[in-house]
Formats: structure tokens, sequence, C-alpha cells
């Protein structure tokens, strides 16, 4: 207990770590704030700049995006109903017809306070829950792995996009990617047409630095001539009254968001959207219509998406699954500083967790602070020109696609993905089950080959040891119901149940 | 911007290429080790391609069958020359980078990209392409201390003679 605190406190107590909070916290809301510009692609530029760090300030510095990236997100939902990030899609519902209204400030300020609460209630979560259910995975089978992967993969696909075909295509694809060079288990080529330089496989980096940011910026320069609308701000600090009237909301939305975080491959704008549902089943009757400015409308969302940053990490420590894109990329962080995220992770390195945890309670703490102090830089900050900033964007994505190995290949693949995930995002796919499936093909190949030797290369029996375990059958239920979800069949079964329902 | 019931140009060419590439990849799956085993080296590699043929295929089906976007039919809001531009600008950048250094070839990128993507006078694009150059390398060469290709600029000479400046002058 006394060792879990000591390393929680490690970022507290050294002040460059808690430097690198501050200033990773700081980068995130401006990122998130500035519609078009994602935490992914805050967190895959930056990362590739941290790699020669030690693992610890590399760590404050990704942290702090994130947490910063998801809150900030809501800042240009309020005041300019454009959701800086997907997680605030939800917040601009309510928030931006509060700004009309001329109450920006307070909508800010209750939105700050709400994202602190939900925060605090993810990281609390994950650190009850990661040692319980690091200790549980440790008995899980190599196929309840390769299931849960690939779990993950249909989720992202098929909630966060038009349609599940598009994104099982995109993780398809991302497992492609993952699989090319050569196999760790007999160093036979795959996908690798001779050339030496693809033994080692693309870098995922370079992928990830494709997809997110230059891709991103492209799209960025349909929206080159829109203009910044200005908003008068008004008080900012919410009133206590105020905040103790939302929090018993919040504290549900936080629930909310917590659970859907922690589900392998779903993060906080899906769990936004289902707090701002949940939001008006509960409240009866609210003050001000919702979408109209009501407060709920608002509180509900913004607790619900900083609670699934501590939600997704869950599975990102315990079971080397990631949570959502931006746990994807911190896997791949900690791949490349020699740690193996999984259920060995807390019994090898408690500290790395312990670590992550503190350094996530100062993220959110950061969060608070600059939320109801900075707000006027901040629309500062938005308003910069995109002229600048797209071609700034640009060239660090190249200097960082350089940066990671010194090598030019790197740079022309970053290029390559950047020129795909463009016409990949006009043509309505999804780009983040890509990154998804690349961080998971080693994990789910090396699980299908264990799984299926270990049946002595029977499928029959390996289907039939899959039914046999609880977990493992309820994994590969959920897999088959999300394909069945998505087909006419599904539309037939309710249409029946309701049928059925209605003749009773 | 997409519409999953409208079609945009180009849609259903890009589906169509997606599809043979997915078509090819497979071969090249079916080569690695064919049906040797279903723990060879080749089986997980053939299982993905499969699922990217069957799923690009679905696409394709379904895009040639959708009406086209009314409202879009211009390529050039699929592909504004900007993004052209920028596209070939940053592999231009990129070839540049090693040859001719991070300095020089990042200053002309951004000076070239402000002044035609904001219309700006080129005496702002310079200025403001000078100070990012400069705060870029600030903090990531020297804050950050990551290696940037040095090419024609002797960058590390002249670190060392400022260096040597600031100790002389503290003398």
């Amino acid at each position: 207990m006394t060792e879990a605190l000591q390393y929680f406190l490690t970022s507290w107590l050294d002040p460059q770590l808690l430097g690198l909070i501050a200033l990773g916290t700081f980068a995130g809301i401006y990122v998130g704030a500035i519609p078009g510009l994602s935490v992914t692609m805050a967190v895959s530029i930056l990362i590739s700049f941290t790699f020669s760090w030690d693992i610890f300030p590399a760590l404050c510095l990704m942290v702090g995006i994130y947490m910063g990236g998801v809150y900030g997100g809501s800042r240009t939902a309020i005041l300019l109903n454009i959701p800086g990030a997907p997680s605030a899609i939800a917040t601009a519902l309510d928030g931006y017809p509060l700004a009309q209204k001329g109450e920006a400030g307070e909508a800010i300020g209750i939105s700050t306070v709400m994202s602190f609460v939900g925060g605090a209630i993810g990281i609390a979560t994950l650190a009850v829950a990661a040692p319980t259910v690091s200790e549980f995975a440790l008995r899980f089978q190599p196929r309840d792995y390769m299931l849960l992967a690939i779990l993950g993969i249909l989720l992202v696909g098929s909630l966060s996009g038009e349609s599940l075909v598009k994104g099982v295509f995109a993780g398809a694809l991302g497992l492609l990617i993952g699989a090319v060079g050569l196999d760790p288990l007999t160093a036979q080529e795959r996908f690798t047409f001779g050339i030496i330089d693809l033994w080692g496989g693309i870098s995922f980096i370079a992928v990830m630095i494709g997809l997110f940011g230059i891709s991103e910026a492209l799209m960025q320069l349909h929206h080159i001539d829109k203009l910044a609308v200005k908003q008068a701000i008004s008080r900012i600090v919410p009133s206590w009254g105020a905040v103790r009237k939302y929090l018993p909301l919040s504290l549900q939305a936080s629930a909310i968001g917590v659970f859907i975080g922690a589900l392998p491959g779903t993060g906080g704008d899906i769990a936004a959207l289902l707090a701002y549902d949940h939001a008006k089943r509960v409240t009866k009757n609210p003050e001000v219509p919702f979408g109209k400015g009501a407060r709920e409308g608002l509180v509900a969302p913004e607790a619900a998406n900083n609670a699934a940053v501590g939600g997704a990490f869950i599975p990102m420590i315990t079971l080397g699954i990631p949570g959502d894109a931006v746990t994807a990329i911190i896997i791949g962080a900690m791949f490349i500083h020699g740690l193996n995220p999984g259920p060995m992770l807390m019994i090898d390195r408690p500290e790395m967790f312990w670590f992550i945890v503190g350094a996530l309670v100062a993220a959110n703490v950061f969060m608070l602070i600059f939320g109801l102090t900075g707000i006027r830089l901040f629309v500062k900050i938005v308003e910069l020109p995109r002229a600048i900033l797209i071609p700034m964007i640009l060239l660090l994505s190249i200097v960082g696609a350089y940066a990671v190995s010194n090598s030019l290949m790197d740079v022309y693949w970053a290029i390559g993905f950047g020129v795909l995930g463009y016409f990949m995002k006009l043509y309505g796919y999804q780009v983040g089950p890509v990154i998804l499936g690349v961080i998971l093909s080693r994990l789910i190949d090396e699980n299908w080959r264990r799984a299926i030797i270990s049946d002595r290369e029977d499928l029959g029996r390996l289907l039939w040891g899959t039914l046999q375990s609880p977990l493992s059958a309820v994994l590969l239920a959920s897999v088959i119901l999300i394909f069945v979800s998505q087909t006419p069949l599904w539309g037939g079964v309710g249409r029946g149940l309701n049928r059925f329902w209605g003749h009773k | 911007m997409h519409d999953k019931n409208r079609k945009l140009p180009g849609e259903a060419a890009f589906s169509l290429a997606l599809l043979v590439l997915s078509l090819w990849l497979t071969t090249v799956a079916f080569d690695i080790s064919g049906f040797e085993a279903l723990s060879a080296p080749g089986s997980f590699p053939m299982a993905v391609t499969v699922v990217l043929v069957i799923t690009s295929g679905m696409i394709f089906w379904r895009t040639l069958r959708l009406p086209a976007a009314a409202h879009i039919r211009n390529w050039r809001e699929i592909l504004p020359l900007r993004v052209v531009g920028m596209a070939l600008l940053v592999g231009l950048y990129a070839m540049a980078l090693k040859p001719v250094g991070f300095l020089p070839t990042s200053f002309v990128f951004l000076a070239v990209s402000i002044w035609a993507l904001g219309r700006t006078s080129i005496g702002y694009a310079l200025g403001i392409a000078a100070l990012s150059v400069a705060g870029i390398y600030v903090i990531f060469r020297l804050i950050f201390t990551v290696l940037m290709p040095e090419g024609v600029v002797p960058e590390r000479e002249i670190i060392a003679w400022v260096q040597h400046l600031l100790a002389g002058g503290g003398r």
C-alpha cells in the first residue's frame, strides 16, 4: 500500500514530471478546442518526439494531452457549435443554445467542473477495478484474448461510423498492415515483396501520423475560409448551488462513461451520446427543453466523456487491449519503451500502473485549473488562422514521422497513409479501426495460433472448448450479436418481438 | 460531407480500387504458406484478406447502386486544388528534407504554404514562417533533443560557435 502511494505520488513530487503533465493538459485543451484537430492527432504527432525520453516523462505528456483534449472539445462546441472533438458532439446540442443566450461563461464553467467530476470517477474506478480485472485476466485463455480483440475492432467499427461493413473493412486493413514483416514465430516473410526494409514491418507511428495527422490536415483544407465566430464570455466559475444541483446526474453519466470507456474499442464519443440520451430520459421537467439550452444536456455528456478516459485505461493496462484510438497509440508507445501492457504488467511493473493513475489525477486537476482560468486565452488561440495552422501540422507530422527512426521510409509511409486516410474519410470510412487493427494484429495472430495449436489444429475442438467456457462463450456470442445486429435479420427479429408483445 | 445514401464523385472508383487491392493481397497471402496448417504463418493473413475481399465487395456493390449526390457533382469539391497542391508540397518537402536539411526546407515549405493558403503578402508569410521555424527548432531540437536532418546547414558548428561565444562573453 505504501509502495503504491509512493508510485502514485512520483509525478506529483517531481517538478519536471508535474510540469510535463501541466504542459500536456494545456496543449490537449488547446488542440481539443480547435475544430478538426483531434486528441488522437496531437498524441500521435507528439508521441514520435518522445521516443528518446524515459517512459515516465513520455507518459506524463501523453496522459495530459489525452485528458485535456477530451475536455477541450467542449469549448468550440459551446462557443461555435462546432464540436472540437467527436466526444463533444452531444455537448454542442445544448451548449451552443446556452451561448446564444449569452450564458457561454456559465456553460463553460459548469462543463469544466462536471468534466472534472467525471474524470475523477473514471480514475477512481481505474484504481479500484484494474487490479481485480488484471487478476481475473490471468485466467484468460488465448482464445479469449483473440475474441476480445476482435470484439474491440467490431465495436469501434459498428458504433463510430456510418456502417459496420466499412468499419470491419478498416479494421481488417489495420490487421493486414500489422501483419507486414517477418512472422514473429517462424520468421517467414509476409507481404514484404522481397524488400528488406519491410522485414521489420510498417512503423505504426507512420500509419498513425498519416491517418490522424496528415489526412486530417488535408481534410481541414476544405474549411480553410471559415471564419471564427466571436462570443462574449461572462461569469465562468459556477455557483456551488448549480454544482450541487447537477451532481447526481453527473455521477450517473460518469458511471455510463466509465462502463463504455472500459469496453474495448469504445471511447468518449459514444459514452457522451449515451449519457445525453440518459439525461433526456431521467430529467422529467427540465427548466429549459433539451436542445434549447438545458444544462442537464451539457452536464451529462461532459461528465461521461471524461469518465471514459479512466475507463479506457482499464482494458489497456489489464489486458493490453486498447479502450479507444488514443489508448491504442499509448499501447504502441509502451511497446516501444519495452513495456508489455497486459495482466503481467500489474505484477511485473506495479509502479507503472500507480504512476499512470497519479498522472491522470494530476492531469484532471490541471484541467480544472486551466479550464476555469485561461478561457480568454483559449478563445484567442482558437481564432488562429487555419492558413498558418494547417501547414504547421503538416510540417510537424513529417518531422514527427522522420524523428522516430531517422528514416525517410517512415515519412513516405506517413504521406501514403495520409492520402489514403483523406479518401477514406471523404467516402465515409472510419480510420479509428485501422489503428486498432494495427495494434491488435499481433495479439490476435499469436493468440489464434496458440489456441489452435493447444487444440491440436482441430477447429471443432477449439469451438467446443469456446462453448464450454462461460467467458469464451459470452465473448463469442457478443461478436456474433454485433454482426447480426447490423443485418436486416435483426430488424426482422425486432419487428417480430414487437408484434409478439403487442398481441399479448 | 458524406451522406451514406448518396455517392460522391469518385466513390465507386475508390471502392473498386479497394476491392482490386484486396483481391491481389489475397493471392499474396495465399502464397505465404497456402493451406499448410491452421497455425501456419499464412493462415491469419489469409483470413484477414478474405474479410477484406468480402467487405470491399459488399461496399462496392452498395456504392454502385447508390444515386449520385445532387449537391456535389464537381471533382473540385471533392479534391480541391489546394488539397492536391498541399499534398504535392508535402511530398516535395519530405524529399528535400534529408539532402537540404530541416531549417531551409521547413522555412520554404511554411512560407510557400502560408502565402498560398492565406493569400497573404509575401513579407507576412516569410515573417510567420521564420518565427514558426525558430519556435519549432527551439522546442523540438533544443528542448526535446529530436535529431533533425542537417543537410547543407552546418548546424552543429553554429551551435558550438554560439556556445563558445556565450562562454567567452561570460568570462
